[in-house]
């Protein structure tokens, strides 16, 4: 037995020695080893019967042992031959996760951090970093962008127009107001300055770092719209994402030109990629396009696909930076910044980043950029939206997207809220039109 | 945690298969549980509980359907026949009654509360645990087995566990009976072909569902949004057509998945669909599609019922129960019932009259099943039943408002869709498994294999760095 056991302690080094006894065929190792064991007892017994000398013994072990050697090659060979395609995979895998920052092992060091910040931490909730850089902007606003001055701190509280006596209205300040600069200053006071007012509320804690709450929804710039017809859309232009992309389907404002994509976002609005022009359905580069062609409108909406994307601040300076070089692009045209529309309670999400915290935090951000002389923010969501601000059930299948049916709502809302090129003096503009915008 | 994500391919899978390789083959099975029930735990951390509850309860009774006193008896046929008997009911109360709480408990409550006029029933407003539709039938098909003695013997309480909570089969099926494992439960040999065979199974599976269901999902998704109701007849086909394409690569690449999973990890797991949409008639549909399903029905309520041996009449009738019952297997609501019945409708009339002609047919049969199928699954889709009503007029032309969408967005779907709804009708056939069983161990099926894999798995991270993309906005 102790002999037995022996051989059998050596079979296992030699086994050891050889890696691939893992991978192997456990189940068929024990009967091959029985078979070598009586192979082996059986030779001992021949040898012992003819009283062989144990010099040739030994000599037989080593050829044993080379023969195990092959043996052993051979079936690694045919594992390798064997499973390419797991080898493959696993290769291919290996690297990847050496090398990807999203898949691989430090994809796993940053879920591990998080989870151990949020076990340690409890409930450590960021107030939102874009409130604080919000509040930081003025300055480096000023040093970064000349195009800006900081009143930002300068809120005029405006009760009378609060739809609640709770809420605060602060007033909206000018980002982009130095084309106004080289105005005199009688002049300025002619032009109507149409105002951009938020209503506020008490903002809620949010952990996502996507976006926070600012504690604000911006309300449509106030300013006396004239109402139009359908002609009005001839020099206009629309860019946006899969919701402009339905107005171009279904709002019938076919004299306007549609330059939309699924998925668009304000980062790659101007990107070389190109968005599709509608009327042809062919991929333009909308950099060139709008310094080739002159439009006297021009809507923006964006903001959907940015919930996940970077954050507020990043939207709100990519959104700025848009909306200078059209102006430079086009120093004629009307910008008007559509409002992101809200999604449906059954959408809204508070977990993820996609709800309309968010929204109304991308909305408040681009709210900023209207300066009521020539860039003005509509927010169309008080037509499609319940008394809680989700998107109403009834006209969505998604809860994002309105049916094809209610976009001539939105069509006639614009038309509402036309802005006539001239400039007209106010008391003109408010003897024709001096109707509140809000409803 | 779905199998489709990165979680699953590069934390929980390779991790799991290195330490189930490893362990000796006496302990693959409690491996096997424990990987099972974190992989249900990760995504859902409460109901592993009711899983593990469910587990032990079912476990119990059905060794109480075995147990035999010690001591000498009287009648100890009759009384074994009673426990068994007792131990099945509470089993099944217990499984359908967990079932019913979940899934159905708030349905019928809307309902009842809505007939009686006032909130008669409170409303529960429950989230569904993941896969308790499939892992219940489970469990009530092994005690059934139990009391039928088709299961002659007691599993051990590790392979029933890890039978029921097999995390290949645990969230999407197929539905496996005890018998297709048993064997392999006591003992299995783990081959290298068969780990490449599976992943290679699996990656096809991978595919179906990243590449092509998630894809074409998004034209179906786009044309609702635009509302049913405005669609142009030709539209609301389209519509119906991705749709059809959508829940079946879905499905049949989770199950494919599955099947993979499990021939990695040395078990047979049976095939789920076998080219359903290639049938010619709608009983023929049935026979090929969630084909475990199907026999589940067959054998644990159709042939207890008396399936068609009882008469015309009774058979009608038998069809009806298993078909309601079907149809709210898919989900607690109205037009699950209606997709059900239709189905019944339909059976019935093929059962008695056409349905063997039709099968015989070539072109027909086909013709037949093609136009069907996408109306059944436009009833499955929509569980808005005003909507569901536009929407099946719009597939006949029937318009109560004007349309908005017509032959221009048709175009645009087209333009933007053919290759894939090629790709969709090819991969409907069967050629591709032909080829695939053909070729699957030649070297290019291998440089195939991995780029469907990378692919895949690219557009997994897309999907989740851009959580939106399945529904671009």
């Amino acid at each position: 037995m102790s002999k037995k056991k022996s051989t059998d302690v050596k079979k296992r080094k030699q086994q050891g020695a050889q890696p691939n006894k893992r991978q192997g065929k456990p189940v068929q190792q024990p009967e091959k080893r029985q078979e070598k064991h009586s192979q082996k007892q059986l030779e001992k017994r021949l040898d012992k019967q003819q009283g062989k000398q144990p010099q040739k013994k030994r000599q037989r072990n080593q050829t044993v042992k080379y023969q195990d050697k092959q043996q052993g090659i051979r079936k690694w060979r045919e594992i390798f031959y064997n499973c390419p395609y797991l080898l493959a995979v696993a290769c291919t895998s290996l690297a990847v996760m050496i090398y990807s920052d999203e898949i691989g092992i430090r994809a796993i060091a940053r879920e591990a951090e998080a989870a151990a910040a949020q076990v340690m931490g409890g409930g450590v909730t960021t107030q939102g970093p874009s409130v604080e850089t919000m509040a930081q902007q003025p300055a480096m606003e000023a040093t970064d962008l000349e195009t800006l001055d900081g009143n930002e701190g300068e809120n005029v509280e405006n009760a009378g127009e609060c739809k609640e006596d709770k809420n605060e209205i602060e007033e909206n300040n000018d980002f982009l107001n130095d084309y106004e600069i080289e105005e005199t200053a009688e002049e300025m006071d002619k032009v109507i300055k149409g105002v951009t007012k938020f209503e506020t509320y008490e903002p809620q804690e949010t952990d996502s770092r996507y976006y926070s709450d600012a504690g604000k929804i911006a309300l449509t710039t106030e300013y006396p719209y004239s109402m139009e017809n359908d002609s009005y859309f001839n020099d206009a232009a629309f860019l946006g994402d899969s919701r402009t992309l339905g107005i171009s389907d279904y709002a019938g404002l076919d004299a306007a030109d549609f330059y939309c994509d699924s998925g668009m976002t304000i980062f790659k609005l101007l990107e070389a990629d190109g968005v599709t022009y509608q009327k042809t359905g062919e991929k333009v580069d909308l950099s060139q396009v709008l310094q080739q062609k002159n439009y006297g409108k021009i809507y923006i909406m964006l903001g959907m696909n940015e919930l996940g994307y970077g954050n507020t601040q990043m939207y709100f300076e990519k959104y700025r930076e848009v909306v200078k070089q059209i102006k430079e692009w086009q120093p004629e045209a009307l910008i008007f910044i559509m409002a992101n529309l809200h999604v449906s309670r059954e959408k809204n999400n508070a977990e993820t980043e996609f709800n309309n915290i968010n929204i109304n935090d991308k909305n408040a951000a681009s709210a900023r950029l209207a300066n009521g002389t020539d860039i003005f923010y509509l927010d169309a969501n008080p037509l499609f939206t319940d008394a809680e601000g989700f998107l109403n059930a009834e006209l969505t299948f998604d809860g994002v997207h309105l049916y094809a049916q209610h976009y001539d709502v939105w069509r006639q809302f614009l038309l509402e809220h036309a802005v006539e090129p001239k400039i007209e003096t106010a008391e003109e503009a408010e003897g024709e039109h001096g109707e509140n915008p809000f409803k | 945690m779905l199998f489709s994500s990165v979680g699953f391919l590069f934390r929980f899978l390779p991790v799991f298969m290195l330490i189930y390789l490893l362990v000796p083959a006496k302990y693959r099975n409690f491996v096997l549980l424990v990987g099972s029930l974190i992989f249900y735990g990760v995504g859902e951390p409460y109901f592993v509980l009711l899983l593990i509850f469910s587990m032990l309860i079912n476990y119990g009774l059905s060794r109480y359907m075995f147990w035999e006193p010690r001591s000498p008896q009287q009648n100890r046929a009759e009384k074994r026949a009673r426990r068994k008997k007792v131990a099945l009911v509470s089993s099944l109360v217990i499984d359908f009654g967990l079932l019913f709480v979940f899934k159905y408990w708030d349905f019928a409550a809307e309902n009842i509360n809505s007939l009686a006029g006032h909130k008669l029933l409170p409303v529960l407003l429950l989230t569904l645990p993941l896969g308790i539709s499939f892992y219940t039938f489970q469990m009530v098909s092994y005690q059934v087995d139990c009391y039928r003695g088709t299961q002659k013997e007691p599993a051990d309480l590790i392979s029933f566990a890890s039978y029921v909570s097999m995390f290949p089969q645990l969230i999407a099926g197929p539905i496996v009976r005890y018998d297709e494992v048993a064997d392999r439960m006591r003992s299995r040999k783990i081959r290298i072909r068969n780990i490449e065979n599976g992943l290679k199974l699996f990656t096809v599976g991978l595919g179906l569902k990243v590449l092509l269901a998630n894809q074409i999902g998004t034209l179906w998704n786009t044309i609702m949004t635009a509302g049913a109701g405005n669609l142009h007849a030709s539209v609301a086909w389209l519509g119906a057509i991705a749709y059809s394409f959508q829940i079946y690569f879905d499905f049949w690449g989770y199950s494919v998945m599955a099947m993979g999973l499990g021939k990695m990890l040395g078990f047979r797991i049976p095939r789920n669909f076998d080219n359903p949409y290639t049938s010619r008639s709608i009983s023929e549909f049935w026979r090929r599609w969630h084909i475990t399903l199907g026999r589940w029905f067959r054998e644990y309520v159709y042939f207890p019922l008396g399936g068609s041996r009882k008469g015309r009449l009774r058979t009608i009738g038998n069809l009806f129960v298993v078909w309601t019952f079907t149809g709210l297997w898919h989900g607690a609501d109205w037009n699950f019932l209606l997709w059900g019945l239709t189905f019944f409708l339909l059976l019935t009339i093929e059962k008695n009259t056409y349905g063997r002609k039709l099968e015989s047919t070539r072109v027909i049969g086909h013709l037949y099943t093609l136009l069907l199928i996408p109306i059944t699954w436009v009833i499955f889709a929509i569980t808005d039943i005003r909507q569901l009503v536009l929407y099946l007029g719009n597939m006949f032309g029937v318009h109560t408002s004007t349309v908005m969408v017509g032959g221009q967005q048709l175009m645009r779907y087209l333009q933007e869709y053919w290759v894939l709804l090629i790709a969709c009708i090819l991969f409907a056939t069967p050629f591709p498994g032909k080829l695939y069983h053909k070729y699957r161990d030649r070297w290019f099926a291998v440089i195939l294999c991995l780029v469907i894999f990378w692919f895949s798995v690219h557009e997994i991270m897309v999907g989740a760095n851009n959580p939106f993309l399945y529904f671009r906005f």
